[in-house]
């Protein structure tokens, strides 16, 4: 028990109740089932990409080292800022490419979103090392492993007294860039399922041709990609309480539970974003 | 070929805007003490450490820059259809955003002071009255820059995104590169100045943030003052790189083959990878396993 009450906080895994489980399944059956109802096959197939999109956006979360405040002042590591906010950077910095890139087809799409977020996240974590190492004189040091999985350094002779480690091991270095793939592979993939609902709707509604209802198809499937991808971003965030070191991290492993919130929470926003139009008009 | 050469050059145009705009950025969220950092002057004064610290993070960067780059680029994209210049749009969007910025900096520093109350924190009026005009003055050069470069990938560039939405995706990842790279360095090395160099600080002197300037009580221009020689810069390289590249590598190799950019970008982030190795290495080598300090510093 904490001083507040509650249940005791562990560091390692919880896994989702069984009500929890139920819940979930329930909700993605009936939004799947709604979706076919209002949308026909189109719109079921569209709803399971962005529940996969979803999925794959709450499982990259976990990926990306956050410190939160204590990283800013070098008491824990991590990059000093919050979960949601990185990954959204690194997702939404995704999204864009994969935008971009729409025109030459899902496959190109998709692995330019990937790369886009990827490559915010290399960047940012590189230059967090920058500001560490030649800013203010500080190697990295895990506190949660006593040895990098991967280049093999130790970390405990290089901690400072009285923290909890501090920058950015190289471990964490790759968890970010996987994250913020993931992340830029989940949100292009939500917008492109819900671009081509639009595209398809749009132009039947508002009689016109596929180009003239373009801009408004790319802005609302743009702004809807963005919305959830926030969501499952804070859904995973909330998931991971406060600060997460990478793929190494002990709480790294409640991400089961994220990816089933998360995907009922993507089905059921899903459902009202592919399903907008339908139901403006039974309005 | 004349096409990519342009594209080129508004690649290098939107990434030096995208530098100029991290760094200002982060001098910004400095001055105002808007990042994670600001957890510690919100804690002084109940640990006792009575300041004259600026305190508006009542928001993180990444959602606060959203807004005000999505606001300064759709009233940007609205006087644009009014058939106004796009370069006094874009000031004019960029200006009245900053407006939004003051009154949320205005009643972030009252609503987080006033709770301190109890602590014995006073709400300084002559704060308020002289940094809100500062941070001000650096959000609009954040602002004006990342809305100009959304405005360039559009018209040059041709990303299918209206300018608002991706005024708040890059405003969005504005705020990540900058708190990402920015507050470490205003955190450790400047509210903690009186800590060792060279290590993390530790817990137990957590709120006791350093208060005093050369002269009198320290106030959060002299912060902005102190990270702007290496926070806001390398903020600005952060973000300037991040949109360099993901423009470069679309612009210059999506002629050649469509899978191009990614094969480039997969290559560029391998590149980062060996740069981050080595500093870590480097910084190992150095700097040594960590030797306690013979008093204790807290």
């Amino acid at each position: 028990m904490s001083a507040l009450g509650g249940p005791k906080q562990t560091g390692g895994v919880q896994p989702p109740t069984a009500m929890g489980l139920v819940i979930s399944i329930v909700l993605i059956v009936v939004a799947l089932a709604l979706a076919f109802f209002l949308v026909q096959m189109a719109g079921l197939l569209a709803l399971v990409g962005i529940i996969i999109g979803g999925v794959l956006v709450a499982f990259g979360v976990h990926f990306v080292p956050v410190g939160g405040a204590p990283a800013a002042m070098g008491q824990a590591p991590g990059i000093a800022t919050g979960v949601a906010m990185l990954a959204a950077g690194a997702g939404l910095a995704g999204l864009f490419g994969g935008a971009w890139a729409a025109p030459f087809g899902l496959p190109v799409a998709l692995a330019g979103g990937a790369v886009g977020g990827g490559l915010l996240m290399a960047i940012t974590c590189t230059m967090v090392n920058v500001i560490y190492v030649f800013g203010m004189g500080i190697p990295a040091a895990s506190g949660k492993v006593a040895k990098d999985p991967i280049t093999g350094d130790t970390f405990p002779e290089y901690k400072s007294q009285g923290t909890e480690g501090h920058g950015l091991p190289f471990i964490s270095w790759v968890g970010g860039v996987i994250g913020g793939a993931l992340g830029g592979l989940g949100g292009t993939l939500i917008y492109l399922e819900l671009l081509d609902v639009y595209q398809a709707q749009l132009p039947v509604l508002l009689n016109a041709t596929v180009e003239q209802i373009a801009p408004v198809a790319v802005s609302l499937a743009g702004i809807f990609a963005v919305a959830m991808f926030l969501v499952n971003a804070v859904l995973a965030a909330y998931n991971i309480t406060g600060t997460i070191e990478g793929p190494h991290d002990p709480k790294f492993k409640r991400f089961p539970r994220a990816v089933i919130a998360a995907a009922a929470a993507s089905a059921v926003v899903g459902f009202f974003a592919i399903a907008l139009l339908e139901l403006v008009g039974v309005f | 070929m004349e096409e990519i050469v342009f594209g080129i050059g508004i690649t290098a145009l939107a990434g030096a805007l995208a530098t100029v705009a991290g760094a200002a950025e982060n001098t910004e969220s400095d001055i105002g003490s808007q990042g994670d950092p600001n957890s510690q002057v919100q804690l002084a004064p109940q640990m006792g450490y009575i300041h004259r610290i600026f305190n508006k993070a009542v928001a993180g960067e990444p959602p606060a820059y959203g807004l005000w780059v999505a606001l300064g680029a759709g009233l940007a994209w609205a006087f644009m259809a009014m058939q106004i210049n796009p370069i006094l749009a874009i000031v004019l969007g960029s200006a009245l955003a900053v407006f939004v910025q003051g009154i949320y900096a205005t009643t972030a520093y009252l609503g987080r002071t006033a709770s301190l109350a109890k602590f014995g924190q006073p709400v300084y009026i002559d704060i308020l009255k002289s940094m809100t005009t500062v941070t001000m003055a650096h959000a609009f050069v954040a602002i004006f820059t990342t809305v100009a470069m959304c405005h360039l990938m559009i018209s040059a560039l041709g990303h299918p995104f209206p300018l608002p939405l991706l005024g708040l995706v890059w405003g969005i990842a504005l705020g990540a590169a900058g708190s990402a790279t920015g507050n470490p360095f205003y955190g450790k090395e400047r509210q903690y100045q009186s800590q060792k160099f060279g290590a993390g600080v530790p817990i137990s002197a957590s709120g006791n943030i350093v208060r005093y300037a050369e002269a009198g009580q320290r106030n959060s221009l002299d912060n902005g003052f102190f990270s702007a020689k290496l926070g806001g810069p390398a903020s600005g390289i952060c973000f300037g790189l991040i949109v360099f590249f993901e423009l470069w590598r679309t612009v210059v190799f999506e002629e050649l083959n469509i899978w191009g950019p990614i094969i480039v970008g997969v290559i560029v982030i391998l590149i980062f990878a060996i740069i981050d190795r080595y500093i870590e290495v480097w910084a190992r080598k150095a700097f040594g396993p960590y030797t306690a300090p013979e008093e204790a510093s807290s």
